[in-house]
């Protein structure tokens, strides 16, 4: 259940994700900063101007006290007798406005200045203004400029990943292909990728422990039913040799008749049961491997000709059209296995319903027998031990073994039931 | 005729014996390689019946040996079922046939008979059974001397028949002898009955008696009392 929902969610690559994060940290940082910039020259560009303004009303202060006469006041002040006393602690004030300067035509920031003092018991307000547009202009590039940095460095940091994702993970990349394609059993030495990532190193490191580990379990299991299956046939003819002796005495079978021909069916069973496993064992190692170009137009003409007279007896009609360019490629000792299971299984299974049908094409081989539906779905068919109906009288190895060999020599056999005929198709993949 | 047995299965080798000697056979028995090596040097035997999977080596090693030494000794080499490529090696080296394991006794007798037949100069080329008779280079039977006519896989029973006479041969004896792999076993006994019901009636039409009988269910036997 667990699988389903990681498999449902969507999938981001590593590098995608640790970038998205990085630029979306960045951006964060980026913008704090720029904040942090901009509230800095606010406070700059303030206690400047405040200095500059107190020095004025300073100055402006000592002539009054001076009764000394202004020509001419900085910074455009004003200065206006107060007929009643205001509360000084509000002040100063400042304010920001714009002007329209005509000669430049464009709006210039000022700073405006209200202020309170007393002169003799007189309130005065004076008022001043400075322009400061210089300073606006530079604390608004500041910010400004935080923008395009940001901007290069998210293209800086994804074009390095992109690089990143092509360097570093390249054997990343490579060990994951190695692992795609391996397939166990095939003893072929599994590729090293050289690498120094640790993370990569350690992966592989365990790649090829586990590798180790299936391939050693394998091989001991395919030891183990080799060799079960090999050395059984020896007791096995034992017991069978002994129990052919007590079928021909007749005191013997007399009393015990039924006992002892379970003894020998059963043995015969168990005997072409080890038989067989050991065969499908051979042909997993790949024992079977000289594969030549077979016509088999007279290969399977000889085997039609080998089960004719099992097909007459059962009042079954054999017809083959064979295209005498038709070609597998395979060990010979294979495809015989291939055709003789698909025609011994078209005979056992084969109703007169209609004759057994082998037809080969310019790539495909069809053999097909009449007969009533299966009683399960088809897949099964191709299983081990599955056997339709009758239990005792086959093995139920012949088809999974039709199947083995196929998918061990590149062919594709699928099954069909069509018209009250049972189908099975064989074709050679092209490579 | 004498015969030795290379097998290291005593059970095996004993039943082999027996069964043999039975059948009119001088029979010797070696466990190992290097016996058998020894055997076939200090005396004469007319057949080796010889496993290949042997505890001191494989069988294959004693048929060059054989051949170096051109001893006129006939090779039946016993291999596991599949071991197709023992099988073609062994013939290679000179070996006259092969059988496969598990097998049954009588195909065994079948096997040495017809090895030995085709292999030496004093063969016997004549079977005679009460009023049947075959000649086996023609492959011909005769009931009372009047040619018998028999299908392929008859001719082949009736000779499996009368070299295991008096003894049971199981249907799968006979299936296996008949059609090797070619068909499942149980599917095939029908096909047995079938041939030996015309067998039966070929040979009592020409005037012989009925000698083949059924047993308990479970094969026939061909003798020469009915």
């Amino acid at each position: 259940m667990k699988q389903d929902k990681s498999k449902n969610r969507r999938t981001f690559q590593l590098l995608t994700r640790t970038t998205a994060i990085y630029l979306l940290f960045t951006f964060i940082a980026f913008y704090g900063s720029a904040l942090f910039l901009t509230n800095e020259a606010d406070q700059f560009i303030h206690s400047y101007l405040k200095h500059r303004f107190d020095r004025a009303q300073g100055f402006i202060q000592r002539e009054m006290r001076e009764g000394e006469e202004f020509n001419k006041l900085p910074y455009s002040a004003e200065i206006v007798k107060l007929p009643q006393p205001v509360d000084s602690t509000l002040y100063p004030v400042y304010a920001d406005t714009l002007v329209h300067n005509a000669a430049m035509d464009e709006m210039l920031r000022f700073r405006k200045r209200i202020s309170i003092f007393n002169i003799n018991n007189q309130q005065y307000k004076l008022t001043m203004i400075k322009q400061m547009d210089d300073f606006y202009q530079l604390r608004d590039d500041i910010f400004g400029s935080i923008i395009p940095a940001f901007i290069m460095l998210a293209v800086g940091i994804v074009l390095f990943n992109l690089l990143l994702s092509r360097s570093i993970f390249k054997p990343f990349n490579r060990i994951l292909g190695i692992m795609k394609m391996y397939k166990i059993g095939t003893d072929i030495d599994v590729e090293h990728v050289n690498t120094s990532t640790a993370e990569f190193v350690k992966m592989q490191q365990l790649f090829h422990n586990m590798l180790d580990r299936i391939e050693y379990d394998y091989r001991h299991l395919k030891e183990y039913t080799e060799n079960m299956a090999h050395e059984i046939q020896t007791p096995l003819t034992v017991i069978r040799n002994k129990t052919e002796n007590l079928i021909a005495d007749d005191d013997v079978m007399e009393r015990q008749a039924s006992a002892v021909k379970i003894i020998y069916d059963e043995t015969n069973y168990l005997s072409r049961l080890g038989n067989t496993l050991n065969l499908l064992t051979k042909i997993e190692n790949g024992e079977f491997n000289k594969v030549e170009e077979l016509i088999t137009k007279p290969i399977i003409e000889k085997h039609v000709e080998a089960v004719a007279e099992l097909a007459r007896l059962k009042s079954l009609q054999i017809e083959h059209r064979l295209d005498a360019m038709h070609k597998i490629m395979i060990d010979p000792f294979l495809l015989d296995i291939v055709i003789k299971n698909l025609l011994r299984n078209a005979i056992r299974y084969g109703t007169n319903e209609g004759p057994i049908r082998i037809v080969t094409e310019t790539d495909s081989l069809n053999i097909s027998n009449y007969g009533p539906p299966l009683d399960v779905s088809p897949e099964k068919l191709f299983e081990r031990f599955y056997r339709n109906g009758n239990p005792q009288a086959s093995l139920g190895l012949g088809l999974s073994l039709v199947k083995k060999i196929c998918e061990l020599n590149q062919m594709d056999i699928t099954y069909q039931y069509d018209a009250h005929q049972h189908i099975f198709h064989l074709k050679q993949s092209d490579n | 005729m004498k015969l030795l047995i290379v097998e290291d299965n005593t059970h095996l080798a004993s039943d082999m014996k027996q069964f043999l000697t039975e059948n009119g056979f001088v029979v010797e028995v070696a466990g190992t390689l290097r016996e058998a090596s020894q055997r076939i040097n200090d005396y004469q035997y007319d057949l080796v019946i010889l496993d290949l999977g042997l505890p001191d080596g494989n069988g294959l090693a004693l048929i060059s040996e054989i051949k170096e030494k051109e001893k006129d000794v006939a090779i039946l080499i016993v291999t596991a079922k599949n071991s197709l490529e023992d099988k073609v090696k062994g013939l290679d080296l000179g070996a006259d046939d092969y059988i496969t394991k598990p097998f049954h006794k009588v195909e065994l007798n079948a096997r040495v008979r017809s090895v030995l037949r085709r292999n030496k100069f004093n063969r016997k080329d004549i079977i005679v059974v009460d009023a049947l008779k075959i000649d086996l280079p023609a492959s011909q039977a005769y009931v009372n001397d009047k040619p018998l006519i028999l299908t392929k896989k008859e001719y082949d029973l009736l000779l499996y028949f009368m070299y295991n006479k008096n003894r049971v041969l199981t249907k799968e004896s006979i299936a296996e002898h008949l059609w090797g792999d070619h068909i499942d076993e149980a599917d095939s006994f029908d096909f047995i009955y079938n041939h030996i019901k015309n067998l039966r009636k070929k040979i009592t039409a020409a005037g012989g008696k009925n000698y083949i009988q059924a047993m308990y269910g479970m094969g026939y036997k061909f003798s020469e009392e009915s």
